[in-house]
């Protein structure tokens, strides 16, 4: 951030760098003007704008090699920025190219159209022309100094100097000089009385002067001036040179320079046709190369610029979409992108402080949820809710003890699958899944079974579940165990008529009973044998009538009362072989006993399960009368985990008719023709006492047989 | 007799550097001979070159480039412990330009302003190629013990060209035409 804040701003720096360019190619293309004073460092420029191209060039490939690494890993924002430097490029180079394309036509074009064949020709002539003035003019002077030769030859020696001055001034020309052959200088007369030392030939013109005897030649004699100079021999005793310069008048001279200016230029032009070909275009080119260059460096700076908060959006964006919500970025720019990432902070805000709220409102419930699960797991009842498919949601701790089964066997699976696996749940999951599947509104059974603590009586509550749109998305039961309860009730039930019984009808039994013996005692003595006779029969009936119901009275209140008086451990063959050995003096029927090994024993009142026996025992003597077989058997059987002890027993009686076995066990109901009926009753009273129970064993199909089941005392 | 006026030193070219490969295609500027003696109270100069111009520049001059030629004379003090102490550096400018209108080509001492005319290329570069008794440094400069060297390089000035031919100059080596300095340890 503070380095950031020390940086030029960057649109000044690409300023900066552009008027640096601007100014380098304008410097370059004011060198290419001949005149400029600039053009002595024409090369330097060229060398310095050839470096900055290549030095932008390794800016533009190494921000192409960055942007290239960048795509590899599939960086934020790196396909963004290809396309947008891709675009730029070729935005960028196509009118670029197009315009040097046809500045590099028109520039050779135009270059090429300075000359032709005309110019050319006009340009060779001019300067034939020039040259061809100037021969003629150097004939004339020739022939002019030959005759001056010729006057010179003729004339004295002595008067040799005096002659040339005046030859030299008749002729014109500006210096007269007369040589000996061997290069003396003999006279000479010059226009200029200051030159004492005449123009000297050099070794050149000697050399052609022996050859062609005459010599004439344009001598340059200063930069700007230009002379004839006219050797010609004298034809004297001992040959002498004469030499003439004659100057060429400033009018023509200026013409011919002029012409030769101009031909030189054009001459050298065309020379360098080419040249300037090539450095023209090497400055466009150098002018395309630098300004694209520079250009595609500050697009991929500004691009740079543009995507960065694009790229930061884009790693907010996934750190947002992979739960991190405290996303602040830094608001660069206060334009559209600025707002975006401004918009951007105040969406990860909200995300922030709704997926809070979510959270806090997902523990409430998750809390809510708990404290009801232990409401639930805390009910007494049992609670089993369906889906639609009637697999079991969910059961809470009193379903499984209800049921014993475990809690993970429960959840996910059927109750039909239920039954598979719990044979002796058949009864009581059959029925409730039968009422589940059928009810359409709130149902109550009650629903009884033998489970693993003996017989169980459970009072079940179910109602489907409806969606609010009216769908049945599945159901829920709740059941309690009541067989305490029922037993309760029944005991309470029976407790009240016995307690009446006694009280109702015990209590006028006893005056009854007086008053006939009372009768009897009074009235036998006074009435005739007979007649005493008859009363005697009839008070004995009364009296014995009266002891009777006494005695049902009697049974009736020990059915009543609570049998359950004191638990202690009994053995029970033993507990059997004691009852047995009273029956076995007193008849002849058989009687056939059947023990397990082992440990045989139960927790229970001693009294009351030899109760059972003897009622048992005395059903089956009475039904099989006095010959028959008496069969008794214990075993150890297991059932839900829990250890039983079964005692089964069976007559060879006439058997129990099967529309009697369903109220055989109720009191009252009996097949004996004398009988109290309670027999059984009490006998069922104690076994469901003791957490037993009793059945009739319908498989056997000669005689009556009873199964009893009671739990094993274990150790 | 004059070697006995004159002390000659030795004539060793040492060359910094190969001649640019101008040489091997025939082309070029070589200083062939030079003697660098005491003459009078001044140490002078006297050297021999060859100029060789090569096609492109031959065809240059006959279309009338002018081209410039530096000749560039230093003294040397050598030192141990730094580098070489120039005493004297020097530059003698020719230009030689062809004049269409003359046939001629004329050699220009762009020092002391001297032009002289000739009517062959061979004779005007022959005119620049030849340095007499240029004089160098005072004998009161010469420190006895200490080694002095004298070097000679005559180059083409190639920013002095037309400016559409400088980029072609500088990547042509028909422009190579320079010479390398040749040096001379100047010893008692």
């Amino acid at each position: 951030m503070a380095f950031n804040k020390i940086k030029p701003p960057i649109s000044l720096s690409i300023l900066i760098l552009f008027g640096l360019i601007l100014l380098l190619l304008q410097l370059m293309s004011s060198a290419t003007q001949e005149s400029s004073e600039l053009s002595a460092m024409y090369s330097w420029l060229l060398l310095v704008n050839a470096l900055g191209s290549v030095v932008l060039l390794g800016l533009v490939g190494a921000n192409i090699y960055s942007l290239a690494r960048q795509l590899k890993k599939r960086e934020a924002g790196s396909r963004l920025t290809t396309r947008m430097v891709s675009l730029f490029v070729v935005l960028a180079l196509a009118p670029a190219v197009i315009v040097f394309y046809f500045s590099m036509q028109f520039l050779h074009q135009g270059i090429d159209s300075w000359f032709n064949v005309e110019i050319d020709r006009a340009m060779e002539d001019a300067l034939e022309l020039s040259q061809a003035s100037l021969d003629q003019r150097m004939r004339w002077h020739l022939r002019q100094t030959q005759q001056l030769a010729g006057r010179l030859a003729d004339s004295p020696e002595t008067l040799v100097t005096l002659e040339m001055e005046n030859l030299r001034e008749l002729s014109g020309a500006s210096e007269m000089t007369l040589f000996s052959r061997q290069g003396r200088i003999i006279a000479s007369s010059s226009i200029n009385p200051g030159d004492i030392l005449p123009s000297l030939p050099d070794e050149h013109i000697w050399l052609q002067l022996r050859r062609n005897t005459e010599f004439v030649a344009l001598a340059p004699v200063r930069e700007d001036e230009l002379m004839i100079r006219v050797i010609v021999t004298v034809k004297t005793r001992e040959p002498q040179y004469l030499q003439a310069l004659y100057p060429v008048p400033v009018r023509i001279a200026d013409l011919a320079d002029s012409v030769e200016f101009a031909f030189v230029r054009y001459q050298e032009m065309n020379f360098l046709r080419d040249s300037l070909k090539l450095s023209f275009s090497l400055t466009l080119s150098l002018v395309l190369l630098m300004s694209l260059l520079a250009a595609i460096w500050v697009a991929f700076i500004s691009i740079r610029n543009i995507i960065a908060p694009v790229k930061a959006l884009v790693k907010g964006t996934q750190a947002v979409a992979s739960g991190h919500y405290d996303q602040e970025l830094p608001v660069i720019a206060q334009d559209d992108l600025g707002f975006l990432v401004e918009s951007f902070n105040e969406m990860t805000h909200r995300i922030a402080r709704a997926s809070d709220e979510t959270r806090m409102a997902g523990i409430e419930v998750e809390n809510q949820r708990a404290y009801l699960e232990t409401i639930l797991a805390n009910l007494t009842a049992g609670v089993i809710s369906f889906d639609t498919v009637y697999k079991i949601r969910t059961a809470n701790q009193a379903a499984y003890r209800i049921f014993h089964v475990h809690v993970n066997q429960f959840v996910g699976r059927t109750l039909l699958e239920l039954m598979q696996s719990y044979a002796e749940l058949a009864e009581p999951l059959k029925s409730i899944q039968r009422l589940v599947e059928q009810a359409d509104d709130i149902w109550q059974q009650r629903i009884a079974f033998l489970g693993a603590n003996g017989r169980q009586e459970l009072l079940c509550r179910g109602t489907p579940l409806f969606s609010q749109e009216g769908h049945r998305v599945g159901a829920v039961v709740v059941f309690d165990d009541v067989t305490d309860l029922i037993q309760a009730q029944k005991n309470a039930a029976w407790g009240e008529v016995a307690r009446r019984l006694a009280h109702e009808i015990k209590n006028p039994l006893t005056p009854i009973q007086l008053s006939a013996e009372r009768l009897q005692h009074k009235l036998a003595d006074k009435l005739s044998d007979v007649d005493a006779g008859m009363l005697q029969r009839s008070t004995a009936t009364i009296v014995q009538q009266v002891e009777a119901m006494k005695e049902m009275v009697d049974d009736f209140s020990e059915y009543a009362k609570p049998s359950k008086k004191q638990t202690v451990d009994i053995d029970l063959p033993g507990l059997v072989q004691e009852v047995l050995a009273l029956y076995v003096l007193k008849s002849g029927v058989k009687f056939k006993a059947d023990y397990d090994m082992g440990l045989l024993k139960i927790k229970g009142d001693p009294v009351s399960i030899r109760q059972v026996l003897h009622n048992l025992i005395k059903n089956a003597l009475e039904a099989s009368g006095d010959k028959g077989l008496i069969e008794i058997s214990l075993h150890r059987v297991q059932k839900n985990s829990t250890d039983f002890i079964e005692i089964a027993l069976y007559d060879d009686g006439p058997g129990i008719k099967d529309e009697q076995i369903e109220r055989i066990f109720e009191p009252y109901v009996t097949t004996k023709a004398k009988g109290t009926g309670l027999g059984l009753a009490i006998v069922k009273k104690i076994i469901e006492e003791h957490g037993g129970a009793i059945w009739v064993d319908t498989s056997r199909r000669v005689g009556a047989g009873f199964i009893i089941q009671l739990p094993a005392c274990n150790f | 007799m004059l070697k006995k006026i004159f002390l000659s030193v030795g004539l060793c070219g040492i060359l910094l550097l190969l001649p640019a490969f101008g040489f091997a295609e025939g082309f070029g500027v070589e200083v062939k001979n030079a003697e660098f003696v005491l003459h009078g109270d001044s140490y002078v100069l006297s050297a021999d070159m060859d100029y060789r111009l090569s096609d492109r520049a031959k065809d240059a001059l006959q279309n009338g480039v002018p081209l410039y030629w530096d000749m560039h004379i230093k003294a040397l003090q050598h030192r141990d412990y730094f580098w070489d102490k120039t005493l004297v550096s020097a530059v003698i400018r020719y230009r030689i330009q062809y004049h269409a209108l003359l046939n001629m080509y004329r050699v220009r001492n762009e020092g002391s302003g001297a032009v002289s005319n000739f009517s062959t290329l061979s004779a005007a570069l022959d005119s620049m190629s030849t340095l007499r008794n240029y004089r160098v440094m005072d004998k009161a400069d010469y420190v006895p013990g200490e080694s002095y060297a004298v070097g000679i390089k005559v180059t083409l000035d190639r920013d002095a060209l037309p400016l559409p031919l400088r980029p072609v100059a500088y990547t042509n080596p028909q422009w190579y035409l320079s010479s390398d300095w040749t040096l001379w340890p100047l010893t008692k």
